[in-house]
């Protein structure tokens, strides 16, 4: 039985990058497929990332203009070949917010037949994007995506990040939402994301604080492959 | 207050958002969406007024209004959709109105396509609609500039009652930076008297009326004088230019906008190589940083320039005029929103210095 793996969140909240990074971890135990189903962005998509994608053994589904860059973003009808039975692991990387989920509820009767112990359902955080930065916003943007996706989140993932200037602090902060999220809703918190540095200084500050492991949830540790190519030229900022 | 992380075109909206701006009429087109609906999400919030138009005609015909009746107001819309604009554009400096224009430039004539492009470089800086007028145009390269331009951007549409615009390229838009906004819940703004905000019979104060026909020779030609001294005090007073090691240097490279990062870029590379080089970047491309352009290139030290686009050659005629003849000025770039390497900018002037 395949596992399935939903990437849901406002915008920006760093959805992409976690695809990319489990799927190339996959990968390595098993079959793995990542279906692109961002309806939104036309610029910093994962499907522009075949290129690390590919030799990582990723198959990667993508909508059918997804690299001609133009904004009419139908969904290919090889996302239904993800639902066939098989080994292996699944990842669904959607557009932002509701407005971006709503590609996903299409798929309701083929959700609806995974085992709930195949489907992870997970919500990330960044409190470092103004849209969704206390436990309110967020909280309603996890129940309009809920609605629309036709989908209930099984686990909350803290990815409090400023891109390229992230520090542990940005993690605190998320522990502090994600907390508060998790109390609200019930939903458990599933993990916490950042470059292994910025994990290693947030473990040790989490111990010396005594954050609870609860609202910490398993580390996975990303490498940033976004967006890598734009660094080439724009070697400030991003 | 901290660092967020913002896409761009939301990072505009907020910041026009502190800068006083409660009324914005657009209509939809990539890569500035993001725009229109943050300002649809906020502006309500705030006690202003989001309006999706019925095109870009209507939306820009809002916005000479809500200007003439002293607002700080606010369109976007992308290269394709400014064209349809511009017969109001050239109306709101006519009529002398303020206003804020954000063109997130995509690239190609026509249709073209959705990715980053500087090819409305004349359009914007050259007039664009019929008539003889000027717009300031601002050309920010990262998003913190583009937030730290706004409350600047609306206060010179205010100060000389004209258009106003935020010549960026799709990149500026769509990208996500950490950036730091400027909160300012009373943004201060100045009396305009001229306004069409209702008229009291039995007041002092004559009739405002906003209207860019003009029938009478003499009464156009008043305007027209008008708006000439305007413009000369804009050329003497708001241009703004970055030059970044330009001191002593051998080339100089010349760009605005994103590209302006790269050749950043490729000014470290070649100084890693031992080749002195600098970069002038017009922050207005009008007014013009004519004079300081020429200054660069009258050092002794400097053999050549290079100016570098997302185009097929505007900005270069604009550096051509400024250095006069004086230095060699060459050009390099590509109008289908194919952003050169800073490796191959770096290259280029190797070239020129073995030539």
């Amino acid at each position: 039985m395949k596992d399935y793996w939903v990437l849901l969140g406002s915008f920006g909240s760093g959805k992409s990058e976690i695809a990319l990074n489990m799927s190339i971890n996959a990968a390595k135990a098993g079959p793995c497929t990542l279906v692109d189903l961002d309806v939104i962005n036309p610029y910093f998509r994962t499907s522009e990332r075949g290129d690390v994608l590919t030799p990582a053994g990723v198959e990667l589904i993508m909508p059918p203009y997804a690299l001609e860059k133009i904004e009419i973003m139908s969904l290919s009808a090889r996302v239904y070949s993800a639902f066939t039975p098989g080994e292996g692991s699944v990842f669904f990387d959607i557009g932002g917010d509701h407005v971006g989920s709503i590609a996903l509820g299409q798929y309701k009767p083929y959700f609806d037949r995974i085992p709930d112990e195949h489907k992870h359902i997970l919500f990330i955080v960044n409190p470092l994007r103004p849209t969704a930065a206390d436990v309110d916003s967020a909280w309603a943007v996890l129940e309009k995506i809920q609605l629309v996706s036709r989908l209930s989140v099984t686990g909350i993932v803290n990815n409090g990040n400023l891109a390229g200037e992230t520090d542990y602090t940005h993690l605190v902060e998320g522990y502090e939402l994600v907390k508060g999220l998790s109390e609200k809703t019930g939903i458990p918190v599933w993990g916490t994301c950042g470059t292994k540095p910025v994990l290693e200084t947030f473990d040790a500050y989490a111990k010396e604080h005594g954050l609870d492991p609860t609202y910490i949830g398993r580390y996975e540790p990303i490498e940033v492959l976004m967006h890598r190519s734009w660094d080439k030229f724009l070697n400030e900022g991003l | 207050m901290a660092k967020k992380l913002m896409k761009g075109c939301e990072a505009i909206a907020e910041a026009a958002i502190q800068a006083g701006c409660r009324y914005f009429f657009g209509y939809p087109i990539t890569p500035q969406n993001d725009i229109p609906e943050y300002m649809s999400l906020r502006l309500p919030q705030v006690g202003g007024c989001f309006l999706q138009a019925e095109s870009e005609l209507a939306a820009i015909n809002m916005v000479y209004g809500a200007g003439g009746a002293g607002a700080r107001v606010m369109t976007s819309s992308s290269s394709p959709g400014i064209s349809l604009k511009q017969e109001g554009i050239s109306t709101i400096a006519g009529a002398e109105v303020p206003c804020v224009i954000v063109n997130m430039m995509r690239g190609g004539p026509g249709l073209g396509n959705i990715q980053a492009s500087q090819g409305d470089y004349f359009q914007a800086v050259k007039g664009g609609g019929h008539g003889d007028y000027r717009s300031i145009v601002i050309a920010p390269s990262s998003i913190q500039e583009t937030v730290d331009m706004m409350p600047k951007a609306f206060d010179l549409a205010d100060n000389y009652r004209m258009p106003v615009i935020i010549l960026a390229d799709g990149l500026i838009g769509q990208m996500m930076e950490p950036v730091e906004l400027h909160m300012n819940p009373n943004p201060t703004m100045p009396e305009k008297p001229w306004a069409a905000q209702g008229w009291d019979p039995k007041g002092t104060r004559p009739r405002a009326i906003i209207n860019s026909l003009y029938i009478e020779t003499e009464d156009l030609d008043t305007l027209m004088t008008r708006l000439n001294a305007r413009y000369d005090v804009i050329r003497e007073k708001e241009v703004m230019v970055e030059k970044y090691h330009t001191e002593g240097a051998e080339f100089i490279l010349c760009a605005y906008g994103t590209v302006a990062r790269v050749c950043k870029a490729a000014v470290r590379i070649l100084e890693e190589n031992g080749v002195k080089a600098g970069l002038v970047r017009p922050i207005t491309l009008w007014p013009f940083p004519t004079k300081e352009v020429h200054e660069v290139f009258a050092q002794e030290s400097v053999k050549a320039g290079l100016t570098v686009e997302i185009s097929n050659g505007q900005m270069v005629e604009d550096i051509r005029l400024a250095v006069n003849g004086l230095k060699p000025v060459e050009y390099m770039g590509k109008g289908g929103s194919i952003i050169p390497a800073a490796e191959d900018i770096a290259e280029r002037i190797m070239q020129m210095r073995r030539a």
